[in-house]
């Protein structure tokens, strides 16, 4: 059919051989079969069952427009950029299956002008500032005295702990708040009047790698599966 | 012929590219629309509503609930307490409904001396405050960091429930509380300068919708009581007896409490 030089046969049979492994390989690793070996690193805790789509939702268009749309909006003949291949995931896309009325931190109460501070310190508005993903674990903070960046000032009235709040406070003991207090308030559990009692930070440094939860089971309010949550979209 | 294969491979280079149009540009409906209002003048319109709803959710249901035996608790989510929300976590739902709409509007509550102490005022806000206790007027300003159009307004002290309330509670930094006081301000923020009447419309909607939606949980919360006596809900409200108001019934009393002045600034002449 095609007349070959015999001096370029090997450079045609090379580029025959590239196209067919290359065409395989996004074939194979576009299966949901493949999805842990395209993932960047393991989910969190939590996060296992579910699938890339879950949150990498596929961007609009097919790959040549927004190839088309993105040279466009960097010669200046459109005004925005679009997504390429998947769309970025969002703190809307975490709330989707662990938005709840009883959160005692929501991300959006953080965008107030005065946690500007804070947010330069900790960045509460997003989610991911603490629960960095593909990263299987459950909370990626550096250093656990993130609660010092807005309770300075806490007084509690009729302090039932043996080493009051607002000594704690003057001592700069800001990773005990979390052996009592979970961040987002999920659980029910009986807290501790006293120091001794309260949780080892053993215990709560293995949960946030992913370990046993320290506050107990009872949880007020229990996260989407995909299932529940493919669901919702359905309505 | 080498000239040619070249031409024809840019060539439909250039067609696949291009012959697929691209990604349709998102350009929001609203943008070919007429911008009817300035944002502030919004965020006022809305704010005069937020001052009916809660002056009314504070005097009417806090205040004559009360009276009733109703009982009205910070921790009214906690499974433990009976209780309905206090008037500021009225607001806080009232935003946290807000957030979850379409609609880029936030709200929030703060004070100088607020019970809470994570809830005072700081920076720029602070700043501000000073200068809203002094002349109870709406102050504006363009938060850079997050580029967003911010206002301020006076959150007074409407009902003789704020004052009793905040003056005696435990962890109160004030108790000398008088009515009338400017106790805080709601800061309210949106991204755009100005607004379009369907856009307009959309964020009154999404404050009413808020107010439903809080008041619905504090319906559900009674639903859910199990030790204190369960007001029954109709159309009659705490100042007759152990009454609540449905949702439909108190949206329908800040309806008509606030629908002329909102009504005024929505068909007022440009």
């Amino acid at each position: 059919m095609f007349k070959v030089s015999p001096l370029r046969k090997r450079q045609v049979i090379g580029g025959i051989i590239g196209v067919v492994v290359g065409v395989s390989l996004f074939y194979m690793f576009t299966l949901e079969a493949t999805e842990e070996y395209v993932s960047i690193g393991p989910m969190n805790t939590g996060h296992q069952e579910l699938n890339c789509f879950a949150c990498h939702a596929d961007a609009k268009g097919n790959l040549l427009q927004q190839v088309q749309s993105n040279i466009a909006h960097a010669v200046g003949a459109r005004s925005t950029g679009v997504d390429f291949g998947t769309q970025d995931v969002t703190v809307d896309n975490c709330l989707q299956c662990h938005d709840r009325p009883n959160d005692r931190h929501p991300t959006y109460r953080f965008s107030e002008p005065r946690f500007k501070e804070a947010v330069q310190h900790i960045d509460a508005t997003t989610c991911i500032t603490c629960h960095t993903e593909h990263e299987n674990e459950r909370v990626s903070v550096a250093n656990i005295n993130y609660c010092m960046n807005c309770h300075q000032e806490l007084d509690v009235e009729n302090d039932p702990l043996d080493i009051s709040h607002k000594q704690l406070i003057a001592d700069e003991q800001w990773s005990t708040c979390i052996q009592c207090h979970d961040f987002h308030g999920n659980h029910r559990y009986e807290v501790p009047e006293k120091l001794k009692d309260t949780i080892p930070m053993k215990l709560i440094q293995s949960y946030f790698d992913g370990g046993d939860d320290p506050y107990g089971t009872n949880k007020k309010y229990i996260a989407l599966s995909q299932e529940a949550w493919l669901k919702t979209l359905e309505e | 012929m080498k000239r040619i294969l070249k031409t024809i491979l840019v060539g439909s280079g250039v067609m696949l590219l291009n012959g697929c149009g691209g990604v349709p540009e998102e350009k929001a409906a609203s943008e070919a629309e007429e911008k009817a209002f300035a944002v502030e003048e919004v965020l006022e319109m809305v704010s005069k509503e937020n001052d009916v709803t809660r002056t009314l959710y504070t005097k009417a249901i806090v205040g004559k609930g009360k009276k009733q035996g109703m009982k009205f608790d910070e921790d009214w989510r906690k499974d433990d307490v009976e209780a309905g929300p206090l008037p500021a976590l009225f607001l806080r739902g009232v935003a946290t409904s807000i957030r979850k709409s379409p609609v880029p509007l936030g709200l929030y509550l703060g004070s100088d001396f607020p019970v809470n102490a994570a809830n005072k005022f700081e920076g720029k806000q602070a700043e501000l405050f000073n200068q809203i206790k002094e002349d109870q007027k709406p102050q504006f300003f363009y938060d850079e960091d997050q580029k967003l159009h911010t206002a301020m307004f006076a959150d007074l002290a409407s009902a003789g429930a704020c004052v009793t309330c905040h003056n005696d509670h435990p962890q109160t930094a004030k108790s000398d509380w008088k009515l009338g006081d400017v106790m805080g301000a709601t800061t309210w923020q949106y991204p755009k300068d100005s607004l379009t009447y369907k856009e307009t419309v959309a964020v009154l909607n999404s404050y009413a919708k808020g107010t439903v939606d809080i008041y619905m949980e504090y319906l559900d919360e009674i639903e859910n009581f199990k030790d204190s006596e369960k007001p029954e809900i109709g159309d009659k409200w705490p100042a007759e007896g152990n009454y609540l108001p449905t949702a439909e019934v108190f949206l329908d009393s800040v309806k008509k409490l606030s629908s002329y002045e909102t009504m005024k600034h929505l068909v007022a002449i440009k």
